[in-house]
């Protein structure tokens, strides 16, 4: 093994990548795709800045993304500035202070790069492409609803085979730590093992505690009540404490509109998932899918979140994780997101005047074309264009009135007059053989 | 293949205590009996189990990344890593302790609440560290592989942290335990997307193994 500083490895920092044209491609092709999606569902975009000020931009992050911002000196201002680890903060700083005289409710969508700092040889990406959307202004089950149905038809659109939303709701789980007198040291373990569904630890920590036994037979079933639409009757048997009672309601009344929209099918809901716990105020939801540790996408309610910069506003959203959503349908995203051109322009000689207008007359009938400006013959022009993904060579020879169109694929020949191209007549059907 | 469960197990005695459980509530793989066989996957076509033959200290990260939906291992591994996994079930086998100690001529004199600095040989560096750190105790960290009992014995360190079951290897170099950082068993953990998106199978796995659980405590202690 050789430990060459110019290995390409070497040239970037861990944690980002280069994306070469293929991958890149279905990067675009996801940003398309999920942009269009937000924008049929009504919202509109809006595009943060990739620099905030680090003291403006904590107000908005919890305490996870705290440790994991890149910050750093503004020589211009000696302040301290940082890269966002999430655009969610800042559409909370927009809509609080940039756009209080527009009438609520906001739709507002985004797509964007994060970065963060992660744990080291993990294999984990520090660079994040985001994109997703906030509902501001909207209490109520419906606009929670709204979202958990625009991630299902996201994934659905996006040719996902299968995948479910996994849906929570954190104010169940604090409404019923909430009735526990105890410290916080012991509220963090029950959490602690709460989060893991360790319910032989939690079973151990709840032993020799003062609490009645209705409430620990609460905690006990929250590990285990994950699952189809029946965790929400199971929950209504165990849980007496009113706060997580009407948690359930809530969901029971988000589930109805998922119903409406058809979606019901593809949830699955966990009422022991506290992940995003100090954000987060209502109903929380991640995309899985088999085979894939990582969620895809998550969100969920936030009412807290636009009141830190100065006004109090209900809001929900979502985001997706792009690179995860890549890793995961990788194969899937081969057809639909492939960037082929349609024809690339061969003609020897000096005079390349006739390739040049040939080429402008099929871009201004909506083809693609590219001219094979390079010094090399036929055959290997040919070999170019196979490896570039051109669909056909069009070689413009001694002929005046008409050229050849070879089809990359099979090779097979024809000959076209100019007269019939410039007409608009060309009909290029490339998948046919 | 998406309506597969695949399991992470460690090889070697785990591997054999976990499917003899397995064994007890349905999930069995003959083509695991096959002699003298290397194979590192076995399946039950059957009834759609996969079964990754993997080493202990890995089996969590198979787990995290989703390429085992289920894994088997040591509370210890789990404690050391502090993956983001969910570990469901203790399968109470594989019991044993966790503890510091050191030889037994430091032991008369040593009083561990004077403890300022350390000098700690171990496998664990981060439990250790952890420990320690909650104790207001600074460590020298000392990350060994194996035959750690080894370390105080040639001056490397003062005092270990590691797993003993009976305390005979410690009492074979002269050493006695000073005190107990946890209790370890063997854990069944789950891969989060998997537990969502299998919820029906691994369910039925977890209650199904709970039910057998409850009625021992210890199979190899």
């Amino acid at each position: 093994m050789t430990t060459d500083a110019t290995t390409p490895e070497a040239l970037l920092p861990k944690g980002v990548k280069d994306f070469l044209p293929n991958r890149a491609a279905k990067v675009e092709f996801l940003q398309k795709t999920l942009l269009e999606l937000f924008h049929r569902w009504g919202f509109r975009p809006v595009l943060p800045p990739s620099l905030e000020n680090l003291d403006v931009l904590e107000q908005g992050l919890g305490g996870g993304l705290r440790e994991k911002t890149f910050r750093f000196d503004d020589r211009q201002s000696g302040r301290l500035v940082a890269f966002p680890p999430d655009i969610t903060p800042q559409v909370a700083r927009i809509v609080a202070t940039r756009m209080q005289n527009l009438p609520l409710p906001l739709r507002l969508c985004y797509s964007g790069r994060v970065l963060r700092h992660t744990e080291q040889q993990a294999g984990k990406d520090r660079e994040i492409f985001q994109a997703g959307v906030e509902l501001i202004g909207l209490p109520n089950a419906e606009a929670d609803a709204e979202m958990i149905a625009m991630a299902v038809e996201a994934l659905q659109d996006l040719g996902t085979p299968e995948f479910t939303i996994d849906i929570g709701q954190v104010e169940f789980f604090r409404g019923i730590m909430n009735d526990l007198d105890l410290d916080q040291a012991t509220l963090a373990a029950l959490r602690d093992a709460i989060g893991r569904k360790d319910t032989s630890g939690l079973r151990q920590l709840l032993e020799p505690l003062a609490v009645s036994d209705r409430q620990k037979e609460e905690l006990l079933a929250l590990p285990r009540l994950f699952g189809g639409r029946e965790v929400l009757e199971r929950a209504d048997r165990v849980v007496h404490t009113p706060s997580a009672r009407r948690a359930l309601s809530n969901l029971a009344d988000v589930l109805q509109v998922l119903e409406t929209y058809q979606v019901d099918p593809y949830v699955t809901f966990d009422l022991g998932e506290i992940r995003g716990l100090d954000y987060h105020t209502g109903i929380t939801f991640q995309g899985f899918l088999p085979g894939l540790g990582r969620a895809v996408c998550s969100g969920g309610r936030y009412d807290n979140l636009t009141a830190r910069y100065g006004r109090p506003l209900a809001a929900t959203g979502f985001t997706f994780n792009l690179l995860n959503l890549l890793f995961a349908l990788d194969k899937e995203l081969q057809l639909p997101a492939a960037r082929t051109t349609d024809v690339l322009l061969f003609q020897q000689g000096d005079n390349k005047r006739r390739a040049q207008q040939l080429a402008r007359a099929l871009r201004r009938q909506g083809y693609s074309a590219a001219r094979d400006n390079y010094p090399r013959g036929l055959e290997e022009t040919l070999a170019y264009a196979g490896k570039m993904d051109f669909h056909y060579v069009m070689i413009i020879g001694s002929e005046q009135d008409s050229v050849k169109l070879v089809r990359v694929a099979d090779g097979h020949e024809r000959q076209i007059s100019i007269d019939e191209i410039e007409a608009g007549n060309l009909q290029l059907d490339p998948h046919r053989s | 293949m998406s309506d597969w469960i695949t399991f992470a197990l460690p090889k070697g005695r785990i591997m054999q205590d976990s499917m003899e459980l397995f064994g007890r509530i349905g999930i069995t793989c003959p083509e695991m009996n096959e002699k003298g066989t290397r194979k590192l996957v076995f399946e039950n076509p059957q009834q759609k189990f996969r079964f990754m033959a993997v080493r202990a200290t890995d089996v969590p990260t198979y787990v995290e990344y989703g390429c085992a939906d289920l894994g088997v291992v040591g509370k210890d591994t789990l404690l050391e890593q502090g993956k983001d996994l969910y570990e469901p079930l203790d399968l109470k086998f594989g019991y044993c302790r966790m503890v510091v100690a050191e030889p037994k001529a430091l032991r008369g004199e040593d009083d561990p609440s004077n403890w300022s600095h350390i000098r700690v040989a171990t496998k664990y560096p981060n439990i250790t560290e952890r420990y320690f750190a909650a104790k207001g105790i600074q460590v020298e960290l000392i990350k060994l592989y194996g035959s750690i009992e080894l370390a105080p014995l040639v001056g490397l360190a003062e005092r270990i942290v590691d797993l003993v079951s009976t305390g005979g290897t410690l009492k074979a170099n002269n050493m006695v335990e000073v005190e107990t950082i946890a209790e370890i068993t063997t854990r069944l953990i789950v891969n989060r997307a998997g537990l969502k998106t299998k919820h029906r199978r691994i369910s039925r796995i977890i209650a199904d193994l709970e039910a057998v659980i409850a009625d021992e405590v210890r199979i190899s202690p």
